[in-house]
């Protein structure tokens, strides 16, 4: 969509599908497998978005934070990078880089909070971690921060496409596709008319010639779709023992 | 502290060399690349006493320089932590505009200030094309390398403008260079705020001088209008909208010619449009860079032959830009030029009376370059500003005032704990 993502460091760090769930050698030592990693960064992407909603936040920050921790593991392993840890600082520094900062205070607070609700999913960390952490973050995103989101397209292509109220239906669908790695992978806009490919079969609407006059590969489009609804059907649920098992493993010394 | 160790390493790579100043968010010292045996300067952002991690400042920085890499725009090298700071690396820049300007040394000929206005406008249309406004453009955040390749730096107060709704702080850029928009307390604004203040740059090239050395924002309104006349409705139908507008007696707008009597009229064309009234009616920089100006005979002169200041014989970094030379900038005071005592009139401006607005045009229409010969100055060449007891205006930053209101404004909401 818009002209500069093309020229964007995030387009020129879209990465092979392959390339995004390896399961960092360190990690597979200690019997992670690669749904279990699936599974973290899921639950992480979840417990991102339960902070934000704390420290009120834009939906942008939010997306802006799972990519950013979703990047961070794909060269670093969660043996290292404790998740509970890494999903707290890409929250912090995501907002710092969107404009909308943050008290490391009130994140350490929240932190606790939930730490205090739900003690073994999360983990108590404190500013002091947050703020190192925010460091071998920067570094482990090779400090690039610009990141572009479905989000606009979005807006712009429902408008294009007559179908302004489907709004609240496909942005939903979008904000679930953070639950994967789909931003890593295909250019934003892409997944947003995936997500719009979606709502009109579901709801029954003909898009067919509107999507025949976009210049897309509609072969991408329905494979993130079909991606997309293949995880609705595997994932209803965050399973919560199996995301405590597998931080179980990553305790254990292999 | 400030690494008396010269011949430390830091983080294996870069041998420290001697400190060049203080930064905004840290000290900058020159350093030698012994990866590729360049010479660089490393911006150490202390973090230690910070509660709130990596500045935001440096971070967005950090965060559009990834994203901007153009010849005419300084390269950010490499960042990496060390000892719990953050370190950034940047190309070593040997001087910078502001310093060329300054320098009454250098000759400056139509060819070479068309060469140092297409590259500032080369930089900026990179930066504008990726929705970045640069929002902080004066002479000296124009770094000049050893080549004469000019950089635009400084990007602490850039930001995305991607967003159409998103509403920012309209204090930004040093006043000198604010256009009227900002100066209207406007918050939605674009990058014809980058432009007015190229123009500002463009203007002090040919005059020598920064153009409108406003005081206080209702000042340099009255600069502008002096300068261009007041603008009226069907010049910038939304003016009257803006938020802190207020009405101002109307000036004629003098010939522009009588401003800039040395330059051609391709300049004065292009200069007319990059201060038009109206943003939305303001040339955009990518047609600037199309305009004959720069097609037209003489043609700019190539980077590396254009006059740079001498080298100073310990090198004062341009990097260190907060930083001010101790004899003053002399570029306030040329003793030839009458119009230097005009500044004087801000002693009175508290009163902000708009018959003073009048009085400055007045005084503003004469030639400030060339004829001063062969004018009836009404004011001796050799007046004292100490008579008055005031001194011209240093040349301002974004200061500490500005700063602390920037913080308060809704896109820096930046608290420290405690």
């Amino acid at each position: 969509m818009a002209a500069n993502f093309w020229t964007s460091t995030h387009y020129k760090q879209l990465l092979d599908p392959e390339e995004v769930d390896v399961v960092h050698p360190l990690d597979r030592e200690r019997g992670v497998t690669v749904e279990d990693f699936k599974l973290v960064k899921m639950h992480m992407a979840q417990y991102i978005l339960r902070l934000a909603q704390h420290v009120k936040v834009r939906q942008r920050v939010i997306a802006t934070a799972v990519t950013y921790m979703r990047r961070v593991y794909t060269r670093k392993s969660m043996s290292e990078y404790d998740p509970r840890l890494v999903a707290p600082a890409c929250l912090y520094l995501a907002a710092k880089a969107e404009e909308s900062t943050v008290q490391a205070k009130a994140l350490a607070f929240f932190i606790r909070k939930l730490y205090a609700e739900e003690k073994p999913r999360y983990e108590r960390y404190e500013i002091k971690d947050i703020l190192e952490m925010e460091m071998k973050i920067l570094e482990a995103l090779n400090y690039y921060l610009v990141v572009f989101h479905p989000y606009r397209s979005l807006t712009h292509l429902l408008q294009d496409a007559g179908m302004d109220d489907m709004t609240q239906f496909t942005w939903g669908l979008v904000n679930d596709t953070y639950k994967m790695d789909l931003i890593l992978v295909h250019p934003p806009h892409l997944i947003a008319l995936a997500c719009i490919y979606i709502a009109s079969v579901y709801k029954d609407r003909d898009t067919t010639s509107w999507f025949e006059e976009l210049r897309v590969d509609m072969n991408v489009v329905k494979n993130i779709a079909v991606e997309i609804l293949d995880f609705y059907e595997n994932h209803k649920l965050i399973a919560e023992d199996r995301v405590n098992a597998v931080f179980n493993k990553l305790a254990l010394k292999p | 502290m400030t690494g008396l160790d010269l011949s430390k390493k830091v983080a294996d790579r870069y041998l420290k060399r001697e400190v060049l100043g203080e930064g905004t968010y840290g000290v900058v010292y020159k350093a030698i690349d012994t990866k590729t045996g360049q010479v660089v300067a490393i911006k150490k952002i202390r973090i230690g006493k910070q509660k709130e991690g990596v500045n935001f400042t440096a971070l967005r920085e950090i965060k559009l320089l990834k994203e901007l890499k153009d010849p005419n725009i300084i390269e950010l090298i490499d960042a990496f932590p060390h000892k719990g700071n953050l370190h950034l690396v940047f190309e070593f820049m040997e001087t910078d505009l502001e310093a060329v300007i300054r320098d009454r040394n250098i000759f400056l000929s139509p060819a070479d200030i068309k060469s140092y206005l297409q590259m500032t406008l080369k930089g900026l249309v990179v930066c504008h094309k990726k929705w970045v406004l640069h929002r902080d453009m004066k002479p000296n955040n124009l770094l000049i390398g050893p080549n004469g390749q000019l950089k635009l730096a400084d990007f602490g107060l850039a930001r995305i403008f991607g967003s159409p709704d998103r509403r920012f702080t309209h204090q930004v850029f040093a006043r000198w260079y604010r256009a009227p928009e900002l100066l209207f307390g406007t918050k939605q604004y674009g990058p014809a705020v980058d432009v007015w203040a190229a123009a500002c740059i463009f203007a002090e090239l040919l005059l020598r001088r920064p153009f409108l050395q406003g005081s206080s924002d209702i000042d340099q309104l009255g600069k502008i209008f002096a300068a261009f006349g007041t603008p009226t409705a069907s010049q910038w139908p939304d003016m009257v909208y803006l938020p802190d507008y207020v009405e101002y007696q109307y000036v004629p707008a003098p010939p522009l010619r009588s401003l800039f009597p040395m330059a051609s009229d391709d300049a004065l064309d292009l200069l007319a449009k990059m201060f038009t009234y109206d943003p939305k009616n303001r040339i955009s920089v990518q047609q600037a860079l199309e305009h004959r100006y720069f097609s037209s005979a003489p043609l700019p002169t190539v980077p590396d032959k254009l006059p740079r200041p001498a080298p100073k014989r310990e090198s004062h970094n341009s990097r260190t830009s907060d930083f001010n030379p101790p004899e003053g900038p002399t570029v306030l005071s040329p003793p030839r030029k009458s119009r230097r005592v005009m500044p004087e009139r801000e002693g009175f401006e508290g009163n902000a009376y708009q018959n003073d607005k009048l009085d400055d045009h007045v005084s503003e229409v004469r030639p400030g370059l060339g004829d001063h010969a062969s004018r009836n100055e009404q004011v001796p060449m050799s007046l004292d500003f100490s008579i008055f007891g005031a001194r011209p205006p240093n040349r301002p930053t974004i200061n500490s005032a500005d700063r602390t209101h920037l913080k308060r404004k809704l896109d820096l909401e930046f608290q420290h704990p405690e």
